[in-house]
C-alpha cells in the first residue's frame, strides 16, 4: 500500500472541501473502509488523502427511520432496526445478507452503494481491461462464472451492492451534499454502463451521500442465492415489492442483482405478475420465467439463467409473507 | 429422523486417557498472548520479499535494479533469474529496512514482463481427453468375464493449504549462531536446512516454533522465502523478517494437486467387482512429482486391478506439497463414489455393498454405529425424490498406516513438586503440548496443573516433524517412558526413606499410597529431593508396550440437503468415527476429527484454485474468491473416538480428512439421483447433473452380458 495522508473532519462540509482540495492527489472518502482497504492494498487506488467520515459530528448520518437511512448507518444497524424490518423487510434482509457480521458492523449504507465491482480481473493489478481504461475484457474468454448474464457495454461486471437494487425498486434516491444538487434518484446514481463503463457513480468530487430515501414497502422481499452462506457475494439475487389485494397481486415490482452491471428491473415479470394470486404457484413460476428475457449467457454464466427465475419467485413469496420463513 | 443422536461428549466419555483436560495453551491462543513466529518483530530488523512473476509463463523484459536500490531504506536487490514459469514464481528478492521501503523498492523495480503461452490445468493436456486405455493382465480377463462394464471419469481440483499463519521466518543472527523463529511443522528439519543459507554450523542454530498457525504438510521445508531470509541475514548480519503475504501463500507454498481419474470396471449383477482398470493423471504444476492419488485404497475388494497407470501432468502453476493425507481424499472421492454408482446400478444399498467388499472387521462395526447415528434407515432410494429440497445420505471410509519416528521426551521433577515436560517437537495445532502434559500427569498420577510443557525449540530433546500422523504416536511412548522413570525415582526414594516395599507404592491424584494407605503427598516427597531430577524417555520407533498396533480406521456418514432449483448443497450433519489406538486427551482428539471434517467439507463444496486460461494468473489467491467453508456452511459434526482396547497411540491427524468429501458426494448422489463426478460440488455442476437422466439400473433386469457406458 502506498503512503497516504489521513484526516477525520468533524463536519460534512469540511469533508467535502477536503475532498476537492488540491493539496492532495486523489482524495478519497472512507466510512467503513472495507472495500477501500482492498483496493488500496492491491494498488488499484492510490489516494493521497483518506478522509475518514466516521468522526463527523452529525447524528443524522447514522439515523435510521422509515423511508430514510443515514449514509453512515452500518449494515448491521439497518438489518437489526425494527423500523426497517417492519416497514421494508427487503432492505433489512439485503443489508443482513452481506458479507459477515464483522464486516456488517463497520460497512456503511453509502459505502455499500458505492463499492466497486468484485470482478476478479478488475481486482488484480496485473490485468488491464476496459473498465480500467484499457482494452477488452479478460473475463469474456476467461473465467466469468460470477459475471453478467445481461452484459451492457463492453465490461462484463455485475453490480456488487445488495442494497442498490432494493433502493431502485422503491423509487429511492440519495441525499447528497457538497455539490450543486441535494438529491440524486437511484436510477441516475450510476451512469449508463453501455456509455460509461468506468464509473461507479455520477457523484462529483466533494459530493457526499448523507442519506438514502425510499418508499417503505411492508410487502417486500429479498433472496440471495450464494454458493457459500458465510461471506460470499450472491450468484444471483432477487427483489420484489408487492401491492396485494388479499391474495391477489394488484401490482408487483421486481429487480435482479448480480446479473448485470447495474441493478436490473424486470418489467416483463411485473406485468406477468399483475392479477396473479400468490397461491397460484404455476402462474407465479411462469411470470418469473420472464426474468430471463434478453439474457445473453456466456458458457460460464449459463447457470444463472436457471437461478434467476428462482430468486425472483422466492423474493415474491418472501414479499407476500413478510416475517415468514423465506 | 436423524439429528437426535446423542451428544459426542456423552459418546466419547471415558474413552480417552484424559477426558476432561483442556488445552494448556487454549487461553493464550484465544487471547492473543501466544507468540507465533510471525509475531517476532524487531525495530532493527530488515524486511525481505521475493520478486515474483505475475503470469503463468513470462520472461522479464526489463527491471530497474538501480532505481530500487536508490529508494531510501532499500539495502539489497538480488536478481537470480529472468523468467517465470507460473504466477508467483520468483526471480530474486529485495531487502529493506522497513516495510514501506520494501514496497516502494518493489514499485521502483518496475518489472516488465512479456507473457508467453501457458498451460493452466490437467485438461490442457491431450492425455486428459484420450479415452481410457485397454485393461491389461488379469484385469482384462476379469472385466471381460463380468456381467456389466462401467466407465467413468472423475476429477478433483487444486486445493491450497490456506494456513492462517503464512509461511516464513524471522532470523536473529547472533555472532557465530542464530535464532530462527520459523513457522514450521519440522523444528529440527528447519535447523538442518537453514544453516546452508546462513553459513553457520548446525550446532549454533536454534529454531524456535512455540506456536504455529497451520501447516497441513506444507511447512516441512524452509521454502524460497526462508532461503531468501537466510541469505539476507548472512549478508547483512542483522535480524531479517521474511513472511509470505496472503497472495503468495496461495501461489507458492504448495497445494493438494488436482486429479483426473478414468475408470473402467467389470461387475456382476450382485455388485461383485471382478476387475478394474484405473488411470490417474495428477496435476503437479511446474513440479514433476507429487501428483499421485491413493486409488485403489486397498480397503475394498475390486477384483483384479490394473492400477499402475499414473502420470503427472505439468502446467504453469505452483507445484504440490504434502497436504493432510496426501493423495487420499481425492482417491477416496473417486473410489467411494464409484462404489455408490455400482451399488445404484445393481439396486443395492451402498452400505450393504461396502460390507461385502470391505474386509475390515473394525470398519464393519463402525458401519453399524455410523448408520445408527446418521439415521441411515431414513435414507431415500437414490433418484426417488422430486421437489426442490432433497435429502441424501452418504458413507465413506478411511484408513491410515503405521508410521513411527524416533522421539525423546525429557521430564524434570522440581523439588516444589512441579514437573517440566520438554520436547523440541512442535505443536502444529494437534494439541501436542497438552497431550504430552496429560500423558505425564496421568502416568505419574499428579494433576495436569502441576505440569508445564516446553515445546517447539531445537534446543530441547529431538522428535519427529508433524507429518504422516506419526508425531503423537511416536512422542507419546517416549513421554510414557519418561513419566515411568520419573515416577519410579520418586517412589524408590519414598520406599527407601519410609522402609516400604516399592512394589506396593503408587501415586493417586498427587498422593503416594501403599495399598489404600496414604504415605506422603507428591509435593512433600519432591521436597526431599536435593536437586531437580531429570529423566529422558526414548522411543526408538520399534514396537513396544506403548505401541499402537495396526492402522487407524474410520467411517464417516454425511446427511445433505440439495436445493435442486439452485444447485446449492447444504451439508447438515457428518458423523465421523475414527479409531486411533488410545485417544490421549478427549477435546483435542475430537478437534482433530472435527477439523478434518471441516476441511473435507470445504474441499467437497468450495475449494479450488482458479487460473485464468489465457494468462495463467491465479484469479483467487485470497480468501474472498478462494472459498473456504464458513460458520454458516458448517454441518453438525459428531466426532466419535473409537477405542479399540489399545494402550498405545496411533495416527489421528490425517485420516479424518480422507472420507468427508467422498461421503458428501455420495450423499449428493443419493439426493439428486445423479453422480457429480467433479469436485467441488458447485451449484452449476449440480444443475448440470440434474439436467441428465437418472443412471439406469442394469442388474435387476438380466444377467446377460451388456455393455453400458456411463
Amino acid at each position: 500500500m502506498k503512503p497516504f495522508a489521513y484526516t477525520s473532519p468533524r463536519s460534512t462540509n469540511d469533508a467535502s472541501s477536503l475532498a476537492t482540495s488540491k493539496d492532495h492527489a486523489l482524495p478519497v472518502l472512507k466510512t467503513g473502509g472495507m472495500d477501500l482497504l482492498d483496493r488500496m492494498k492491491e494498488g488499484l487506488e492510490t489516494p493521497g488523502l483518506v478522509i475518514d467520515l466516521t468522526r463527523i459530528d452529525d447524528p443524522a448520518l447514522d439515523r435510521i427511520e422509515s423511508g430514510r437511512i443515514g449514509g453512515r448507518a452500518t449494515l448491521a444497524a439497518v438489518s437489526d432496526a425494527d423500523v426497517i424490518r417492519e416497514s421494508t423487510p427487503m432492505i433489512a434482509q439485503a443489508c443482513g445478507s452481506a458479507a459477515t457480521p464483522q464486516v456488517r458492523n463497520v460497512a456503511s449504507v453509502a459505502g455499500n452503494l458505492l463499492q466497486e465491482t468484485r470482478c476478479w480481473y478488475w481486482r488484480m493489478a496485473q490485468f488491464d481491461c476496459v473498465r480500467k481504461g484499457g482494452e477488452g475484457c479478460p473475463a469474456r474468454e476467461g473465467e466469468h462464472r460470477f459475471h453478467a448474464l445481461f452484459p451492457e457495454g463492453p465490461c462484463l461486471m455485475v453490480h456488487p451492492s445488495n442494497l442498490a437494487p432494493a433502493l431502485l425498486l422503491l423509487d429511492g434516491s440519495v441525499d447528497v451534499v457538497g455539490g450543486n444538487r441535494t438529491s440524486i434518484p437511484m436510477a441516475d446514481l450510476q451512469p449508463d454502463p453501455a456509455k460509461d463503463w468506468r464509473s461507479t457513480s455520477v457523484l462529483a468530487p466533494g459530493e457526499i451521500v448523507t442519506a438514502v430515501r425510499f418508499d417503505p414497502a411492508p410487502n417486500s422481499g429479498f433472496v440471495a442465492l450464494k454458493q457459500k452462506q458465510s461471506f460470499d457475494w450472491p450468484m444471483v439475487s432477487g427483489y420484489a415489492v408487492l401491492d396485494l389485494d388479499g391474495d391477489v397481486i394488484r401490482s408487483a415490482r421486481t429487480c435482479a442483482g448480480a446479473v448485470a452491471p447495474r441493478p436490473r428491473l424486470l418489467p416483463a415479470v411485473d406485468a406477468a405478475l399483475a392479477g396473479v394470486s400468490i397461491t397460484d404457484d404455476e402462474a407465479i413460476r411462469k411470470a418469473c420465467e420472464a426474468s430471463i428475457e434478453g439474457a445473453a449467457p456466456l458458457p460460464g454464466t449459463a447457470y444463472k439463467k436457471t437461478l434467476l427465475p428462482v430468486a425472483i419467485r422466492r423474493a415474491v413469496m418472501a414479499a407476500a409473507n413478510p416475517g415468514g420463513e423465506a | 429422523m436423524s439429528g437426535s443422536n446423542p451428544d459426542h461428549r456423552t459418546i466419547n466419555a471415558g474413552e480417552s486417557l484424559a477426558d476432561d483436560a483442556t488445552r494448556l495453551d487454549g487461553l493464550a491462543k484465544a487471547t492473543g498472548d501466544a507468540r507465533y513466529s510471525r509475531d517476532h518483530l524487531r525495530d532493527d530488523m530488515r524486511w525481505v520479499r521475493l520478486i515474483r512473476c505475475p503470469w503463468g509463463k513470462a520472461t522479464l523484459e526489463s527491471l530497474d535494479r538501480d532505481a530500487a536500490l536508490a529508494v531510501p531504506g532499500v539495502t539489497e536487490v538480488v536478481i537470480s533469474g529472468d523468467a517465470g514459469d507460473y504466477d508467483g514464481d520468483s526471480i530474486g528478492y529485495i531487502v529493506a529496512e522497513n516495510r514501506r521501503a520494501l514496497e516502494r523498492g518493489l514499485d521502483a523495480l518496475d518489472a516488465r514482463w512479456a507473457r508467453a503461452a501457458c498451460k493452466t490445468g490437467i485438461l490442457d493436456d491431450e492425455r486428459a481427453r484420450a479415452p481410457i486405455g485397454a485393461p491389461e493382465g488379469d484385469a482384462a480377463d476379469a472385466i471381460d468375464a463380468s456381467d456389466f462394464t462401467f466407465e467413468a471419469t472423475y476429477s478433483t481440483p487444486v486445493q491450497t493449504h490456506s494456513s492462517l499463519e503464512t509461511h516464513g521466518m524471522m532470523i536473529e543472527p547472533d555472532g557465530e549462531g542464530a535464532i530462527v523463529h520459523a513457522s514450521t511443522q519440522g523444528t529440527f528439519l528447519v535447523a538442518d536446512q537453514i544453516g546452508r543459507f546462513l553459513g553457520k554450523r548446525r550446532s549454533r542454530i536454534v529454531v524456535d516454533c512455540e506456536y504455529i498457525g497451520g501447516g497441513f504438510g506444507s511447512k516441512f521445508q524452509i521454502g524460497k522465502e526462508g532461503a531468501a531470509a537466510g541469505l539476507a541475514a548472512k549478508s547483512s548480519g542483522v535480524p531479517v523478517y521474511s513472511f509470505c503475504d496472503r497472495r503468495e501463500e496461495h501461489l507458492d507454498t504448495g497445494n493438494r494437486p488436482s486429479l483426473l481419474c478414468k475408470i473402467k470396471l467389470g461387475h456382476d449383477a450382485d455388485g461383485t467387482i471382478r476387475g478394474a482398470r484405473i488411470e490417474t493423471l495428477g496435476g503437479t504444476g511446474v513440479s514433476s512429482r507429487g501428483g499421485g492419488a491413493r486409488i485403489p485404497s486397498g480397503r475394498f475388494d475390486l477384483g483384479a486391478v490394473d492400477g499402475q497407470n499414473h502420470q503427472n501432468v505439468q502446467f504453469n502453476a505452483g507445484g504440490p506439497r504434502a497436504m493432510r493425507a496426501p493423495g487420499c481424499p481425492q482417491g477416496a472421492f473417486v473410489e467411494e463414489l464409484m462404489l455408490d454408482e455400482v451399488a445404484h446400478r445393481c439396486g443395492l444399498d451402498p452400505l450393504a455393498l461396502r460390507r461385502r467388499l470391505d474386509g475390515s472387521e473394525r470398519r464393519g462395526e463402525m458401519y453399524d454405529v455410523a448408520a445408527r447415528l446418521i439415521g441411515w434407515s431414513d435414507r431415500p432410494d437414490t433418484g426417488s425424490q422430486d421437489g426442490p429440497m432433497r435429502t441424501g445420505y452418504g458413507i465413506a471410509t478411511c484408513d491410515w498406516g503405521k508410521g513411527r519416528a524416533p522421539a525423546k521426551i525429557e521430564v524434570v521433577v522440581h523439588p516444589d513438586g512441579h514437573l517440566e515436560v520438554r520436547t523440541g517437537t512442535q505443536d502444529i495445532g494437534t494439541g501436542q503440548r497438552t497431550a504430552m502434559g496429560a500423558v505425564v500427569a496421568e502416568r505419574i498420577g499428579v494433576p495436569l496443573a502441576n505440569i508445564s510443557v516446553a515445546i517447539g525449540d531445537s534446543r530441547l530433546p529431538s522428535g519427529p516433524a508433524s507429518g504422516g500422523s506419526v508425531c503423537t504416536p511416536s512422542t507419546a511412548p517416549a513421554a510414557m517412558a519418561a513419566a515411568d522413570l520419573a515416577r519410579d525415582r520418586i517412589l524408590a526414594d519414598v520406599a527407601e526413606r519410609d522402609g516400604l516395599d516399592v512394589t506396593t507404592l503408587r501415586i493417586d491424584d498427587g498422593i503416594v499410597k501403599s495399598g489404600d494407605r496414604s504415605i506422603v503427598r507428591w509435593e512433600d516427597a519432591c521436597k526431599r529431593l536435593p536437586e531437580p531430577i531429570s529423566v529422558m524417555g526414548e522411543f526408538n520407533a520399534r514396537p513396544n508396550a506403548y505401541w499402537g498396533d495396526g492402522s487407524s480406521e474410520g467411517v464417516q456418514a454425511a446427511r445433505v440437503e440439495v436445493d435442486c432449483e439452485t444447485g446449492q448443497v447444504f451439508v447438515r450433519e457428518v458423523v465421523a468415527i475414527q479409531s486411533c489406538g488410545l485417544p490421549l486427551v478427549r477435546k483435542p482428539a475430537e478437534s482433530q476429527i472435527i477439523g478434518g471434517v471441516i476441511q473435507g467439507a470445504s474441499y467437497a463444496l468450495f475449494e479450488e484454485q482458479v487460473l485464468d486460461p489465457a494468462t495463467g494468473a491465479v484469479l483467487n489467491a485470497n480468501f474472498e474468491n478462494y472459498k473456504i467453508l464458513g460458520a454458516k456452511d458448517c454441518p453438525k459434526i459428531v466426532p466419535v473416538l473409537w477405542r479399540d482396547g489399545q494402550t498405545g497411540v496411533r495416527a489421528l491427524g490425517e485420516p479424518p480428512v480422507i472420507p468427508t468429501a467422498a461421503a458428501i458426494a455420495n450423499a449428493v448422489f443419493n439426493a439428486i439421483g445423479r453422480p457429480v463426478r467433479d469436485l467441488p460440488l458447485r451449484p452449476d455442476r449440480i444443475l448440470a447433473a440434474l439436467a441428465e437422466p437418472v443412471p439406469e439400473r442394469v442388474a435387476a433386469a438380466t444377467t446377460t452380458k451388456t455393455e453400458v457406458r456411463a
